[in-house]
């Protein structure tokens, strides 16, 4: 039995209302939950105050002037069934359906995938698993035992859609007290697990605008069974237009994802397992994922071509 | 909509619908759906299993689609359509029947949160195929059965509704 700590619960009807909760000590946005709510059970969270989107008006997808817009409360399910993203985005489509289980997809929402906590072994374990380890340095504890002589925190980048949305092109609009911004999803995240997302509090995610111009994108997610687990590399790849260059960005191996670029697939390869350092944060061994970097972007890279 | 009471010590007035009556009870904001259907409604049909999302035993729709209410808070529901295993129609009755048939329970925790996934996507999807209902069962797990006889009573359950009358235990 792992119950919830206690909290107080709003769900505010404008999305500048829940801005303002959200600029309050102690308060976190929930959508679906699927992550924040275990997270909250293993007390990793322990917020006062809940602001639930529920009531934001932020589900939906629309398609104008070459552009998805898909509402950040859009559950994955949705998003994956669309016709527009089946017919033009089918690499997002990919990635909506391998997120969990199909019942978490019906429950999970775009932009909580986007907002996605970092994931480590030694994070994502119940109060008195990490108690018993004397914590780590992302909650509670001073030392981080993947790297314990390492500078920082290096819980992985794990948000399945963000390597295809990076490589389409998709920018992620907030909203707040201060206005809104539009924030590309190439330019959102930093490389360390405490402080992965580049944002403030109170920032909303209200919505990602996805270029539908023809890009072919590929996904692949490496896994140990093919539902419910997260992944142990995260690849999405880019075929280059008019003679450029190959392009693919690697996640759930470092707490941001990387991008390569390179003349051909196998260089791509290269250049993405020379970029990738994964350590042990997942129980595979992290020398086997490095190797398995290589080879997720040759295989994606290869269907494109045979595409 | 109702107003919170209480709302100082974290309570709130909680108003769903549950195998179609209407439901009303004060409980705090902490409270997961699934411990309001069976601590506050006494309903015990959803399982508690692994509490953290990964094994489907809790799974219940809500407007019809299937969610997992061990991490679903019950205010989050609040005004909804829940339907549990206790609110079982022809429906899953037809798919129980296949699973009494092929063996396809066995501690029997893992069968409410399968039948109404299964129920559900035969609702979308009447003659599912085996690709269709492996994906779907990827929402839960079972310790007991290896798969294989709920992937048979799955099959004869999709197969019935598509109006192939099942032809008995020749699974094998």
């Amino acid at each position: 039995m792992l119950p919830l700590p206690t909290f107080e619960y709003a769900a505010p009807t404008t999305v500048l209302e829940a801005s303002r909760l959200l600029g309050t000590p102690g308060s976190r946005l929930v959508a679906g939950g699927t992550d924040l709510l275990v997270s909250m059970k293993h007390r990793l969270f322990e917020p006062r105050l809940l602001v639930s989107t529920r009531r934001l008006g932020l589900r939906g997808v629309s398609v104008a002037d070459g552009v998805l817009s898909v509402g950040a409360g859009t559950t994955l399910r949705e998003v994956a069934r669309h016709p527009t993203v089946l017919e033009h985005l089918p690499s997002l489509a990919a990635a909506c359906r391998t997120v969990a289980t199909p019942t978490i997809q019906g429950m999970a929402t775009l932009g909580g995938n986007l907002m996605l906590d970092t994931r480590c072994l030694y994070y994502n374990q119940p109060a008195g698993w990490r108690a018993s380890l004397g914590y780590c340095l992302k909650r509670e504890g001073t030392v981080c035992h993947v790297a314990p002589k390492g500078r920082g925190c290096y819980a992985a980048h794990s948000a399945d859609t963000v390597p295809a949305l990076w490589l389409l092109g998709a920018e992620a609009e907030f909203v707040s007290v201060r206005g809104v911004r539009r924030i590309p999803v190439s330019s959102m995240y930093h490389d360390d697990g405490m402080a992965w997302l580049r944002l403030e509090p109170d920032d909303v995610l209200t919505a990602v605008h996805v270029p539908l111009a023809g890009r072919a994108v590929g996904h692949r997610k490496l896994r140990t069974r093919q539902a419910i687990d997260y992944a142990l590399v995260l690849v999405a790849v880019r075929a280059p237009v008019d003679g450029g260059l190959w392009s693919a960005v690697v996640s759930s191996v470092s707490p941001s994802p990387i991008f390569v670029e390179a003349a051909t697939p196998a260089d791509l390869a290269e250049a993405a397992f020379r970029a990738c350092q994964p350590l042990s944060t997942h129980l595979p061994a992290a020398t086997w994922r490095k190797k398995m970097v290589r080879v997720e972007v040759a295989r994606a890279a290869a269907a494109l071509t045979s595409a | 909509m109702s107003d919170s009471t209480n709302e100082a010590a974290g309570e709130r007035v909680v108003a769903l619908t549950v195998n179609g009556d209407s439901v009303r009870r004060l409980c705090p904001s902490s409270r997961t759906l699934l411990d309001f259907l069976r601590v506050d409604l006494g309903l015990n049909g959803s399982k508690h299993g692994c509490d953290v999302g990964d094994c489907g035993a809790c799974t219940v729709l809500v407007d019809g689609i299937p969610r997992l209410s061990c991490i679903t808070l019950a205010v989050e529901v609040e005004g909804l359509a829940v339907r549990t295993i206790e609110g079982a129609g022809p429906d899953e009755a037809r798919i129980v029947a296949a699973f009494d048939e092929h063996v396809a329970s066995q501690c029997g925790y893992c069968t409410p949160g399968i039948v109404l996934c299964l129920s559900h996507l035969y609702s979308e999807d009447p003659a599912a195929d085996d690709e269709a209902i492996r994906q779907a069962l990827g929402s839960n797990i079972c310790r007991c059965t290896g798969y294989t006889k709920i992937l048979a009573a799955a099959r004869a359950a999709s197969q019935r509704e598509a109006s192939q009358p099942a032809q008995g235990g020749s699974d094998e």
